[in-house]
């Protein structure tokens, strides 16, 4: 069974309200820290690492974070198709 | 006594309103002639209450509380969270409060525990369709969501249960009103995952064989083999089946199938055949 990391995907949830988004592309580390992310999966988050990041949430959620954090589309698909 | 008014299937993604703008004319005017031809049936329909189902793209439920199954049983409903949705210009849809509540007993007298809601926002999955197919005037609207987005789903043939049991809600329902059942969603997409953007023009055909043909088993068959590799947006067909058998299982008439790389889905439309 895949494992899914309930924080990550809390915050990738949230980010789908405008404001938070706009806040979390001002200052992403204020926002992260509100979310106990552990060390190694907010490494990934901060070096827009999709393919780590990609088996522990939904695709979806996966997808409208990089959207919202202003990943451009072309960029996403080439980090998740690898 | 209630009468069933037709059941139909549309195909929806976000990207038909955002990126509406950048398509070229040919392709606005399939997309267009496509949901109008479905609206034109539904409109001659005068449904009187449209039970639509269709999925929850993380804009009701999390993980933290995600059903299977929900009924919304509101006396209004939000509209479109997604701001590329305001143009569709309903902030709020009216829900039909009774119906809904004898969709919900009768789900529970029969041995089905969905999750009911009394305030959902109904999202570009039950939005698009409605506002592409220019239904007018727009009927009440009795959303049931079906998850189809986050393992684990309810199954292929719980669907065809589930449909089999709106059908008898409807049929029991002692108030003399015409419903349609509008499915959204399917057919094959890929979002957020390696295969973004893959379109399995395979698997659409192979639903709209099955779906024509008519039955059940071999939907569920076809559905439990087919969906493992068709993409994780493909499980919406789950929508499909729940209408097919809410229909009786009959048999549909494909009114258009478009794969569409530019919003990412293989877009179908179709009308359920009435029963004989």
């Amino acid at each position: 069974m895949k494992r899914t990391d309930y924080a990550l995907s809390k915050l990738f949830f949230d980010l789908q309200s405008g404001p938070a988004a706009a806040e979390y592309r001002a200052d992403r580390a204020a926002v992260l820290d509100r979310y106990g992310l552990e060390p190694e999966i907010r490494a990934a988050v901060l070096a827009d690492d999709v393919a780590t990041l990609a088996p522990l949430v939904n695709p979806y959620l996966l997808r409208y974070y990089c959207t919202a954090s202003g990943m451009p589309e072309a960029d996403f698909l080439e980090k998740i198709r690898g | 006594m209630a009468k069933l008014a037709g059941v139909y299937a549309a195909s929806h993604a976000p990207l038909i309103a955002r990126d509406w703008h950048l398509f070229d004319d040919p392709l606005k005017a399939k997309l267009t002639s496509a949901y109008q031809r479905l609206g034109a049936r539904l409109n001659a329909a005068r449904a009187d209450i449209i039970v639509e189902i269709a999925p929850d793209h993380w804009s009701n439920f999390f993980i933290n509380n995600l059903p299977n199954v929900c009924i919304g049983v509101g006396a209004t409903h939000n509209g479109p969270p997604e701001p590329f949705l305001k143009d569709f210009g309903h902030t709020t849809l009216a829900g039909e409060p009774q119906f809904a509540m004898h969709l919900l007993e009768t789900a529970l007298a029969s041995g089905f525990e969905p999750s009911v809601s009394h305030q959902l926002a109904l999202d570009h999955g039950f939005c698009i369709p409605l506002w592409r197919m220019e239904l007018d005037p727009l009927p009440p609207i009795v959303p049931i969501v079906i998850n189809s987005l986050e393992p684990p789903m309810p199954t292929i043939a719980r669907c065809v249960a589930w449909g089999n049991l709106l059908a008898s809600a409807i049929a029991s329902y002692p108030v003399d009103a015409r419903i349609a059942i509008v499915a959204s969603g399917g057919l094959s997409h890929s979002i957020g995952e390696p295969t973004m953007g893959a379109i399995d023009e395979t698997f659409d055909a192979g639903c709209i064989r099955a779906f024509e043909a008519g039955g059940e088993p071999a939907i569920i068959d076809y559905l439990d083999r087919a969906l493992v590799t068709a993409g994780n947006g493909s499980h919406e067909v789950r929508n499909w089946v729940t209408a097919h058998a809410a229909a009786g299982s009959h048999g549909f008439e494909l009114i258009e199938y478009l794969a569409v790389p530019e919003v990412y889905v293989g877009c179908a439309w179709a009308a359920w055949n009435p029963a004989a």
